[in-house]
């Protein structure tokens, strides 16, 4: 099932987002978080500290938007880019799908 | 053609959430993978502004065909903002999945960027969960 977090800046959608996640995760459900921010904050609210957070990798363009070569499968994808957070849920960095030209 | 993303979410994951802070706008130019959610939930505070924002994803959100959009209250301070956002989804006609109230451990959590540890900002907490139970419901097929 996916579920998207929108409105406008400052509402507190990173914040729900991750109580959300936490929450699904206590129930024994495989979660995944993806942050598309800039700035990504997504980190900071599942638990992550600050540096831990600064080196969450980023998804590069091409394999969210794209099939990839073949090489990398799915669980590829989690084991290389996701980042396993203190309550269970996967953390994904997509912000490079909003920077125009990137990956 | 499904991306190795799109792949990930469907073979790797129970629930998969995108916090859209880059706008739905934004995400929807970029493909489908993460623009389309079977549930949209748009979160709101009690400020006209962030009404207006809501009010312009929902005409999107159709556009894309993401069928189920719900409204979210957040930083509550009752019972006037419930008032306020209880005439919104009126006024828009879209359902809401929850009320998050005003919260100080929250403010505090955020001041100092640390996550709500136990014990702290339980009605939020509790508020989160009767969303979840929402959408749950939501998504059961109609019998």
């Amino acid at each position: 099932m996916k579920l998207g977090i929108v409105g406008k800046g400052g509402v507190g959608k990173t914040t729900i987002s991750a109580l959300i996640a936490q929450t699904y995760a206590a129930r024994g459900l495989r979660v995944l978080a993806v942050d598309t921010d800039s700035n990504p904050n997504l980190a900071l609210s599942l638990g992550l500290d600050p540096a831990a957070a600064d080196q969450v990798p980023v998804l590069p363009r091409a394999l969210v938007v794209g099939s990839g070569d073949g090489a990398v499968t799915p669980a590829n994808l989690l084991a290389r880019y996701g980042v396993r957070t203190p309550s269970d849920v996967t953390l994904l960095n997509a912000m490079a799908i909003t920077q125009a030209g990137a990956g | 053609m499904r991306s190795l993303l799109g792949a990930a979410i469907e073979e790797e994951a129970d629930i998969t959430l995108v916090d859209m802070e880059a706008g739905l706008e934004h995400l929807s130019r970029s493909g489908g993978t993460l623009a389309y959610a079977d549930v949209l939930l748009m979160i709101m505070e009690p400020s006209r502004k962030s009404i207006l924002t809501a009010a312009r994803t929902i005409a999107l959100a159709r556009e894309l065909g993401i069928p189920q959009v719900y409204g979210v209250g957040n930083k509550a301070r009752l019972p006037d903002d419930l008032e306020f956002f209880e005439s919104v989804a009126a006024e828009y006609a879209v359902p809401l999945a929850g009320i998050v109230p005003h919260d100080a451990d929250v403010v505090e959590a955020d001041r100092r960027g640390h996550i709500l540890i136990e014990g702290k900002g339980d009605p939020v907490k509790d508020a989160v969960r009767e969303i979840i139970d929402f959408v749950d419901r939501a998504l059961v097929p109609a019998t």
